[in-house]
């Protein structure tokens, strides 16, 4: 009984020892290049009315805050030089492919970057954006914003108000996000 | 509170080892008794489990060097904040900025500049802001400068008529929990440069600072070469 107890006893302080190498190891060697993505989205504390503009995609349709009225809007600003970009866009296109047919959209904003630049871009990502993406050449856009860096994203209620906001990389893939979209829909306008 | 407990028998040695983690010469795998040291082991394994997180998250600068680069990082988190300096190399810089129709303009401008990437990340459940205009850097003669802002610099790329304002830190930001940011900050300085980095930001309330000591610039070729 004392042997077995004692066998018992080695087998746990090997297990715990290894935990321990691991745990070591983990807070040793793990060195994230950037942040984890969260998903967390601030609520804006006054909202305001989003500044209009009309900016065109690559084959040049037009898009403005005007038109999009009624619908939820998600506007992500941003560029192909800025990693955390890269990182948050497949969650983007998830959530823009999750809630087609529904009165909401993505549209991203490249800041400053020429279309032929961004589209060899976009086809070296792992998922190929479909929703929208216009281009902010001067910049004014972003100033109209207050966008300070990037990428800096927005949440517009179907008024036209915007009513979250998120200053660097998110995971926009998440249920809580979506959920708060949703609410968005559920609201009057 | 857990802070408290990590360190109760060390005043004044924040960020340093706990006495509650078993060292060399610590009694704690000698307990007698059926089952007992394995209780304290596992005991002990809760603490330094409760422990880590604070350690990592005590003020401490952490100094680390890419083993594929050899470039050095420094990253310190306090108080809301989480703030890392990367190395950049003037060849990555250049690359950077070369690379996206930018005119070469904005890159002649940052010659004599030492460029270091940065990410700064509000780690807390509250509203956190910074503004780089107070932050300064103290050279190896002891004279103190100031950090040439990103607005500085919008400027002076718009006299040169480029109207290019991505890429830098921005001069200041309010950050919500969970916002973070990343981007180059610039020091006037030859590469190689040793300094110390004061920097602040506002959390709580309250105007918090923090220094990082013997700060180096990236030098001009990569390390190795």
């Amino acid at each position: 009984m004392h042997l077995q107890g004692r066998r018992v006893n080695d087998r746990a302080a090997r297990v715990i020892a290894i935990l321990w190498l691991l745990l070591l190891a983990g807070v040793v060697f793990a060195q994230p290049a950037e942040p984890e993505l969260g998903h967390q989205l601030n609520p804006v504390k006054e909202p305001v009315p989003a500044p209009d503009f009309t900016l065109r995609d690559m084959d040049d349709r037009a898009y403005s805050i005007r038109d999009l009225r009624g619908s939820v809007v998600m506007l992500n600003f941003w560029a192909t030089w800025c990693p955390p970009c890269r990182h948050e866009m497949p969650s983007l296109e998830a959530l823009y492919r999750k809630f087609s047919g529904e009165a909401f959209t993505v549209i991203g904003i490249n800041e400053w970057e020429d279309p032929d630049l961004v589209f060899a871009y976009m086809g070296d990502l792992s998922v190929f954006p479909t929703f929208p993406i216009v281009y902010d050449r001067d910049g004014d856009v972003s100033v109209a914003y207050g966008v300070k860096g990037l990428p800096t994203t927005y949440l517009l209620n179907r008024n036209g108000d915007i009513v979250y906001r998120a200053v660097g990389g998110r995971n926009f893939d998440h249920p809580e996000v979506e959920k708060t979209i949703r609410a968005l829909l559920e609201e009057r306008n | 509170m857990a802070s408290k407990a990590c360190h109760s028998t060390s005043p004044g040695s924040r960020g340093r080892k706990p006495s509650h983690i078993p060292v060399a010469g610590d009694n704690a795998f000698s307990a007698s008794g059926e089952g007992g040291y394995v209780r304290k082991l596992l005991n002990r394994t809760a603490w330094f489990l409760l422990c880590v997180p604070l350690l990592v998250n005590s003020g401490e600068v952490v100094r680390k060097k890419n083993p594929d680069t050899g470039l050095l990082s420094w990253k310190v988190k306090e108080s809301g904040l989480s703030i890392e300096f990367i190395q950049v190399l003037p060849d990555y810089v250049a690359a950077v900025y070369g690379s996206r129709d930018i005119p070469p303009a904005v890159l002649e401008s940052m010659a004599g500049y030492c460029v270091f990437g940065t990410i700064l990340k509000n780690e807390s459940a509250q509203e956190l802001t910074y503004r780089m205009a107070d932050w300064r850097y103290v050279t190896r003669d002891g004279s103190e400068h100031r950090i040439k802002t990103k607005t500085e610099w919008v400027a002076e790329w718009k006299g040169r008529g480029v109207s290019y304002r991505w890429s830098l830190l921005p001069d200041d930001q309010v950050f919500e929990p969970g916002d973070w940011s990343q981007g180059f900050i610039t020091f006037r300085l030859p590469p190689d440069s040793v300094f110390d980095l004061k920097f602040s930001w506002r959390y709580q309330g309250e105007e918090h600072t923090g220094t990082i000591r013997d700060m180096r610039c990236a030098p001009a070729r990569p390390p190795g070469e």
